[in-house]
């Protein structure tokens, strides 16, 4: 199991399309994905449970990976955070 | 007595209780089922998941190439919620542990995602509640698809009243029971609009005291004077009462006699049917009419808030070519404007958005050869039911149709090889509604077996006004009198028929402006039909032709409209 804690610096947080593009990413990974945060923990390859989480901006998640490509998952989950989804 | 004045969309006069419809609320079939049933719930569910993902998918696409990447994205995540794990895991294992239906269990899983966005502390988040509220409908709409029908719960006859209505809102809703339609927002000319004439339904818009109408228990709804009666007394009610007599009289008699085929001096005159349902059509005696002069296809995507395939298309066409009995059945081709496709899509997040560019008809199908493919194969196939005739929407080029021929001719090719009956010699017709293609009338006519004028959208191109304001005061406009001159003209100098099948034929001063003008061949809609067949019967071509200078000529629209109203006082009443 990985773990890793990662900054959302988007504008309005964890909305829409950065929420989407984030499921699109781990989707594409075999192992299982879960975001924690304010004490919830949901599975990140669910764009309904990832909403609902309603990720604020600048807040800090753990993102957990299980499976055979989990720090592949947790890097490019990373990094794709850092790239602020690739939006704005 | 209290009256709201507002602004006539359908004609007619109602009395009755009130319906407040609310938007999105959904009225879910609630039963209990048994352990044997899990596995067809289940199959049932998959399908309609499945179904929403596939139109989903054609509806991103769509939105990705002709509106914007940023609604694409929109889109993209309700195509990741309509399938998303964690939600179809919840709603079966609600529907294992509760026995409740899946249609049920679905709703129940989907409102709690609703409530907890609405808990969160960010407005932005909240306002997503928007997405969840158009995948749910779409879900919805597949699970109970020929099963149960959802529907707003009107028990008893009534007025609806509502901010605003969209076509599949209405479309979704008991017609048997809807009295009349007010809502705040709605033009004459919007889709809504459109619908409420065909189902002959009274409706007035523009009433910004909405919340004082709904608490008032019974009222009366006078569109004909644009007019909603509140607070009414026994007396007022019986003042009323012969004028709702006659309009229930004349909503349930859609025509009784036969459509007038000449004028009052013998001069032959086509008045053709628009249509937009096949059970608008089946509720047609074949008998008294002379035949569809535009059945509008994007209906059924309105039905749908999706594009029907192939089969289904066919299905659809083949049914109104059999029940028209060889009469002759104008097939117009999808005309989705931007406004268009935004209302046949239906999406909350979509609704309120800005005005685009005008862009649509058979250049937009053209753009997108897949779904005029599809729909000119289902047209082609039905055409060995009946006496078929295509017509494309918003011509700019003459191009457009030289290349709609082609894709025309190679379906051709594709059917007889798979071995498919079609008709050989199906006639195709240009729309004239725009103003490039007033310059190249000449050319457009060698491609084509006839015109058929768009009054609405040729009123736009001319005189430039959105789609959601008035727009009867422009059919009396010189410049529309001049265009349509000048279109009648060429279509005699090429030998084919021009017909008018906008709704400026059903106004009943501007129709005598066209017929002095030379129009001999309308469309109209249901709701019009019987007076303008009445209308047509008294008219003497022969006097009327004395006012084609008059018109031709004139300086403003007052002019004309003054022209028309008293030649129509004079002459027929």
């Amino acid at each position: 199991m990985v773990r890793k804690e990662i900054k959302i610096l988007n504008k309005y947080g964890l909305h829409t399309r950065p929420a989407t593009a984030l499921v699109t990413l781990v989707s594409k990974f075999k192992s299982d994905v879960f975001l924690e945060y304010n004490g919830v923990k949901v599975n990140a390859k669910s764009i309904l449970g990832l909403l609902v989480l309603a990720v604020e901006p600048g807040a800090n998640l753990i993102v957990e990976a299980n499976g055979v490509d989990e720090q592949e998952a947790v890097d490019n989950l990373d990094r794709l955070a850092q790239q602020k989804f690739n939006l704005e | 007595m209290k009256t709201i004045k507002g602004i006539k969309i359908s004609s007619g006069v109602v009395s009755g209780p009130i319906f407040n419809f609310e938007r999105g609320k959904l009225t879910v079939p609630k039963h209990f089922i048994r352990e044997a049933d899990f596995d067809s719930e289940l199959e049932r569910f998959n399908t309609a998941i499945r179904k929403s993902k596939d139109e989903l998918t054609q509806v991103r696409d769509l939105v990705h190439n002709h509106l914007d990447e940023d609604h694409a994205k929109i889109i993209e995540a309700q195509l990741l919620a309509v399938q998303d794990e964690e939600m179809i895991t919840a709603v079966r294992e609600l529907m294992v542990r509760e026995k409740k239906n899946v249609t049920w269990a679905y709703f129940e899983v989907m409102d709690d995602y609703e409530k907890l966005l609405l808990k969160t502390f960010s407005q932005f988040f909240k306002e997503r509640t928007a997405d969840l509220k158009d995948i749910k409908k779409r879900v919805i709409y597949h699970l109970s698809h020929e099963k149960d029908i959802i529907q707003p719960e009107i028990i008893k006859p009534s007025i609806i009243v509502a901010e605003k209505m969209s076509p599949s809102d209405l479309m979704h809703i008991d017609h048997k029971l809807t009295l009349g339609i007010i809502t705040r927002y709605g033009g004459v000319d919007s889709h809504a609009g459109i619908l409420a004439r065909a189902f002959r339904v009274p409706y007035i818009s523009n009433i910004n005291r909405i919340q004082e109408i709904v608490s008032y228990s019974e009222i009366i709804l006078d569109a004909d004077n644009e007019t909603i009666l509140l607070d009414i007394t026994d007396d007022i009610k019986a003042s009323y009462e012969s004028r709702i007599q006659d309009f229930r009289r004349h909503r349930d008699n859609i025509i009784s006699d036969k459509v007038a085929n000449s004028t009052k001096d013998g001069v032959p005159y086509h008045i053709y049917l628009n249509a937009g349902f096949v059970d608008e059509v089946k509720a047609m005696d074949p008998a008294l009419i002379q035949g569809i002069g535009l059945f509008r296809t994007e209906f059924l995507c309105i039905e749908r808030n999706s594009i029907p395939d192939e089969n289904v298309q066919f299905q659809a066409y083949k049914a109104v070519l059999e029940k028209m009995n060889d009469l002759p059945v104008v097939f117009r081709v999808y005309d989705f404007g931007r406004d268009k496709l935004l209302a046949m899509l239906d999406l909350e997040i979509l609704q309120e958005d800005h005005v685009f560019d005008e862009w649509g008809g058979i250049g937009f199908l053209l753009d997108n050869p897949e779904i005029l493919k599809a729909q000119l194969r289902a047209i082609l196939r039905a055409s060995a039911y009946g006496n078929t005739r295509i017509m494309l929407p918003l011509v700019m080029f003459v191009e457009e149709v030289v290349r709609t021929k082609e894709i025309l001719e190679t379906i051709k090719s594709e059917l007889k090889r798979e071995g498919l009956a079609f008709a050989e010699n199906i006639e195709l017709g240009a729309m004239i509604e725009t103003s490039s293609v007033l310059e190249e009338l000449d050319e457009l006519a060698k491609y084509v077996d006839f015109f058929s004028i768009g009054t609405n959208d040729l009123a736009l191109y001319l005189l430039g006004s959105g789609r959601m304001t008035d727009l009867t005061k422009n059919y009396y406009h010189p410049k529309m009198f001049r265009a349509i001159d000048k279109i009648i003209k060429a279509g005699n100098k090429a030998g084919i028929p021009v017909d008018v099948c906008g709704e400026m034929a059903s106004d009943p001063y501007a129709l005598i402006g066209l017929t002095a003008i030379g129009i001999r061949f309308i469309s109209v809609s249901s709701s019009a039909l019987a007076a303008i067949s009445d209308e047509v019967s008294k008219i003497d071509v022969q006097q009327c032709g004395k006012l084609v200078n008059s018109i031709l000529n004139a300086d403003s629209a007052f002019t004309i409209y003054s022209h028309l109203k008293k030649f129509y006082h004079e002459q027929l009443e």
